[in-house]
């Protein structure tokens, strides 16, 4: 087992990570940039480093300095939480050369699931089934009306090198297809400087289903269930919960073992996420695997209890698995609302500042993953999560309730929050009634939004 | 305040199932390097992956010969030559060949120059890669002798020669036969240039001393690296000799590029490349070929094809003028890159600047390798300035000629665009010669053994003009002008009145129709109005068939042939 773990990561996530430390007396090493110099973080953890100034690029995103940091620690393990350098190949290829032990994948795997048709092939050759789609980028217009014509209306056009909705347009038929391609190319030229272009099947109102992955050293992997993530802004979720309400046991026992083949299939090791797209025929496709811990892994924590993170750090020492897939059984239904520093009337513009008084909800299953604290400061630098909020309770409707309860004694002072946004959510009587997909925020909040 | 910190209780104390303490983890030698510019850490892997550059600042690391190889060559195609040329210590220097033995076992080099055969994008080279590690690539008698031998084989073998160079200069140890290296290496150079036998030297950091004195100076390109520390006396001896503060850039390929001495800087990654171009470019097979590609575009090209069609309304000469004047006109580089492939600029008089006024380089026209040379005007004010409005400096004229001379030994045509309201006037273009230049132009185009084509563009003022425009056939643009002086000088010479210019500009016979008349020029390019940018291909079009055309004529004459009826050209007026 590990002697010590240095944490390249911040906020709730590095809290996280060192509380899970302390249970399993694992010395913790905190690294915070001058901006995080009263960070909870830094104070909780055994030893703490200041690793340079306030931007994320000179500090936490700042490889060489956070391995000198380990090193002088002489810390064995990095944990890299989720953002930052979670997703960084080479950061996990460095630590390696250098003896530590990267809390995650190996290189190789990061790299080959963060590259989008690399991890499209290896689950197409899997038998995993994807959004159906062109192989290679096209060109010409003649044969990419083609490739459309095979795949079947929508589709989806988008720009090969594109990001940020740049270069993507949606072709609803035949008919407006050519057009709809000629302006998502001419958009990708002068976007990227390149008219390559993506024909994907567009699924019409689906569903955001992930399956939380636990796999170890010796080929054993198993699902902990599905978390619904459908509840999201401009691909940020806001709410997460797990159970969720539109799979029944078969399904859910399908896409079970059609994640555990995905992570076999990338040879995945550590804890990972399958994500799928569900349409309304309830057909699944694999979206992507992210390869490494989430933010929103705390709801199946809860309903599966199992620790997740200290799973991560148990597989990350070498230890085998000790819970088999029938040992997993799911209890109850678990919610996550994600608190952000940020303003919902303004077009959700982060309004970082210093907090006054505060105060966190308690109680039986309810769980507050935070790391602020009265008078604290709120950073303009980085993420503006100031809070994760997770309930726990027999049925949906009772977490629902619970959630509403527990938010209803968050106080934040001094800073502006979504909170009034997530009781909006929880009100509406399509979500209570579990009738939703990605779309819901976007067509629910437009009117407001004008 | 972290006011937690000490309240806190920490785990430091617990312990389950300790082992004993396991080495601690560690950074492998190598994987960080320094980057001596910025003096940040940089992860070797990143630096490898930018061709040996920090990937933080950009500055360029020193590589290794072996290195340097791979980077350049097609794969597997190097053959070393010169290694079994014996060291020497000729003036007997204490611990030389202990110095020589232990600098041989750290750095795996038999010396500081490696050199050999080999082919760059399947063009074959010679090629010598200087490595700063073996005594600071200090150029001896095995490193004078190796360069030699590898001209003196190219020479025979008809191969091209590249040679990245870096060096401190002569070695030391070496004393006097150290210095006769330079003349050896400077002299077998001579011979395969006389051979009509390309050279490039590349010069890479830092060049200096007896080597920049010798084989670094001497090609017919000059290439080089960027922010290279290139000189004859380092800088610190300089400023030790002198006294004198240096300025910012001294002696960086930047500074020598804008000094004319470099033709061009060229970044690593791009490097293997581009000199695979100039390879091509250069390559006797590509001009062999020359005959049968011209012959493909023969049929002489129908006369005003164009313009006979739109009936164009006769314009007034100062009409003309303004026309020819006009900012929105299409300039040397709009034509450049329409009608020729490849072109690949080439800088510097090789003695005082790079004067932004002229352009030229290497370019191919439907596959024939040809230098293009042309008076640059700017399409707005910070473009003018950078080219004074195209008004050539002496070291214009001097790179036109250097290029023309280059051009002439690799026995390439040479096509020249005029456009210019004339020659650069100020007290800097007089002191360095100005009259001198052109007349010097005027002289050596007449005796040129390649054909030279000149075109007028725009403005074809006075004198400045004519020292691109001594060719085998001039042609002039529908709307271009070419004369003695401009109206406005005209009119103020014989007037004494600069506002007559438009009744001068009538009576002057500057006009292309004019110029024909009187048999100045060959042809009239029809014009499709106005001559901007949305028209330049249907007017390049018709160029470029005129220009195969005026090839391949010229392609059954004599070298001697083509200087003679230059003679004879302009010995009829």
């Amino acid at each position: 087992m590990f002697q010590k773990i240095l944490i390249a990561n911040r906020g709730e996530i590095a809290l996280r990570i060192i509380r899970a430390c302390r249970e399993l007396g694992i010395r913790t090493v905190a690294i915070y940039s001058q901006a995080d110099a009263e960070a909870l973080h830094a104070q909780l953890a055994d030893e703490a480093i200041c690793i340079g100034p306030s931007a994320a690029a000179e500090s936490y995103l700042d490889m060489e300095r956070i391995l000198s940091a380990c090193i002088a620690a002489k810390a064995d393990a990095i944990h890299p939480g989720f953002g930052f350098l979670s997703e960084n190949s080479k950061f996990a290829d460095m630590c390696r050369k250098c003896g530590i032990t990267f809390i995650g994948p190996s290189a190789e795997v990061i790299e080959r699931m963060g590259n989008k048709s690399e991890a499209r092939n290896t689950m197409i050759k899997a038998g995993i089934p994807v959004v159906p789609g062109t192989e290679r980028p096209l060109t010409d217009a003649g044969k990419a009306k083609e490739a459309a014509d095979q795949i079947g209306y929508p589709v989806m056009i988008k720009a090969a090198l594109g990001g940020g909705g740049k270069g993507m347009r949606l072709s609803q038929t035949a008919e407006d297809f050519l057009e709809n391609f000629k302006v998502a190319q001419l958009e990708a030229i002068r976007g990227f400087g390149d008219d390559s272009m993506y024909i994907e099947k567009y699924i019409e109102e689906p569903k955001h289903i992930e399956f939380q992955i636990l796999a170890d050293k010796f080929g054993n992997v198993i699902q902990l269930g599905e978390r619904d993530c459908s509840i999201q802004r401009n691909h940020q979720k806001v709410i997460e919960e797990s159970p969720s309400s539109v799979l029944d046991e078969t399904l859910r026992k399908e896409m079970g073992a059609v994640a555990v083949r995905a992570a076999k299939a990338a040879a995945y090791e550590n804890a990972g996420t399958i994500e799928f797209l569900l349409d309304k025929q309830k057909r699944y496709y694999f979206m992507e695997m992210n390869t490494r811990i989430q933010v929103e892994h705390p709801v199946t924590e809860m309903v599966s209890g199992v620790d997740l993170i200290k799973e991560q750090i148990y597989i990350a020492a070498g230890l085998p698995l000790d819970l088999t897939q029938e040992e997993i059984t799911l209890r109850g239904h678990a919610l996550e609302c994600r608190i952000n520093a940020e303003d919902p009337k303004k077009n959700f513009m982060p309004c970082p500042g210093k907090l006054g008084q505060i105060h966190l909800p308690g109680g039986f299953g309810v769980r507050v993953d935070t790391a602020i604290y009265g008078g604290c400061e709120i950073s303009p630098y980085y993420d503006s999560m100031a809070a994760k909020v997770i309930v726990h309770d027999r049925t949906r409707q009772g977490a629902i309730q619970k959630m509403r309860s527990a938010l209803g004694e968050l106080v934040l002072e001094g800073i502006t929050t979504n909170l009034d946004f997530q009781f909006q959510i929880l009100d509406d009587e399509d979500f209570i009634n579990g009738n939703f997909d990605t779309s819901f925020i976007e067509k629910k909040f437009q009117m407001e939004k004008e | 305040m972290a006011i937690f910190k000490s309240m806190f209780k920490k785990t430091g104390y617990i312990k389950i199932g300790s082992q004993p303490e396991e080495k601690g983890p560690s950074v492998p030698d190598g994987m960080w390097l320094k980057c001596s510019k910025c003096k940040k850490m940089v992860y070797r892997e990143d630096v490898k992956e930018k061709f040996y550059t920090c990937p933080k600042c950009g500055d360029y690391f020193r590589i290794k010969a072996k290195t340097r190889l791979r980077l350049l060559l097609d794969k597997g195609s190097f053959q070393e030559w010169g290694t079994d040329i014996e060291e020497k210590n000729p003036i007997d220097f204490p611990e030389y060949e202990e110095k020589l033995s232990d600098t041989r076992r750290k750095t795996g080099l038999k010396e500081a120059v490696t050199i050999g055969k080999g082919s760059i994008c399947g063009w074959e080279t010679v090629i010598g890669v200087c490595d700063a590690r073996f005594l600071m690539s200090s150029m001896g008698y095995v490193v004078g002798e190796r360069i030699t031998q590898a001209f003196e084989q190219a020479t025979e073998e008809k191969l091209p020669v590249i040679l990245f160079c870096c060096s401190g200069g002569a070695r030391m140890q070496e004393g006097i036969i150290s210095l006769m290296q330079m003349a050896k290496t400077a002299a077998a150079i001579r011979r395969h240039s006389d051979a009509g036998l390309l050279y490039i030297p590349v010069l890479t950091d830092p060049t200096t001393g007896g080597v920049t004195a010798s084989f670094a100076m001497l090609g017919d390109v000059i290439l080089a690296e960027p922010g290279a520390l290139i000189g004859f006396a380092g800088p610190r001896v300089i400023r030790q000799t002198t006294g004198e503060k240096l300025p910012d850039g001294f002696q960086r390929a930047e500074f020598l590029l804008e000094k004319g001495m470099i033709d061009a800087i060229i970044e690593r990654k791009s490097m293997r490349e581009e000199l695979g171009k100039l390879l091509r470019l250069h390559n006797q097979k590509a001009a062999e070929t020359f005959a049968s590609k011209a012959s493909m575009f023969q049929t002489d090209p129908i006369e005003e094809k164009h313009s006979d069609k739109e009936n164009k309304k006769e314009k007034s000469a100062w009409e003309r003028v303004e026309l020819s004047r006009s900012p929105a006109r299409c300039t040397v580089g709009d034509y450049i890159d329409q009608i020729f492939e490849d072109f690949t600029e080439l800088h510097g008089d090789r003695c005082f600047g790079d004067d932004g006024a002229v352009i030229g380089g290497i370019a191919t026209l439907s596959g024939i390798p040809v230098t293009v040379i042309g008076q640059q005007k700017g399409k707005n004010t910070r473009e003018n300035i950078r080219c004074n409005f195209g008004m050539a400096s002496p070291e214009g004229y001097r790179k036109a000629l250097r290029l023309m001379k280059q051009a002439e030994k690799f026995h390439r045509p040479i096509i020249c665009f005029v456009d210019t309201p004339g020659a650069a006037c100020g007290i800097g273009a007089e002191e360095r010669g100005q009259g001198r230049a052109i007349a010097e132009n005027l002289s050596e185009m007449s005796g040129l053994k390649v054909p030279v084509l000149s075109i007028v563009i725009g403005e074809g003022g006075s004198g400045g003009a004519l020292a691109l425009a001594v060719a085998n056939e001039v042609w002039m643009m529908e709307n271009a002008t070419y004369s003695i002086l401009s109206p406005e000088g005209f009119a103020s010479i014989l007037w004494k009145d600069g506002k007559r210019a438009k009744e001068a500009a009538g009576i002057m016979k500057i006009t292309a129709k004019d110029l024909k008349e009187l048999g100045v020029i060959e042809w009239i390019v029809p014009e499709v109005e106005p001559a901007q940018k949305k028209n330049l291909e249907t007017i390049t079009g018709n160029m470029k068939e005129h220009m195969l055309c005026f090839l391949e004529k010229q392609e059954e004459k004599s070298e001697d042939q083509l200087a003679i009826e230059r003679y004879e050209r302009f010995r009829r007026y």
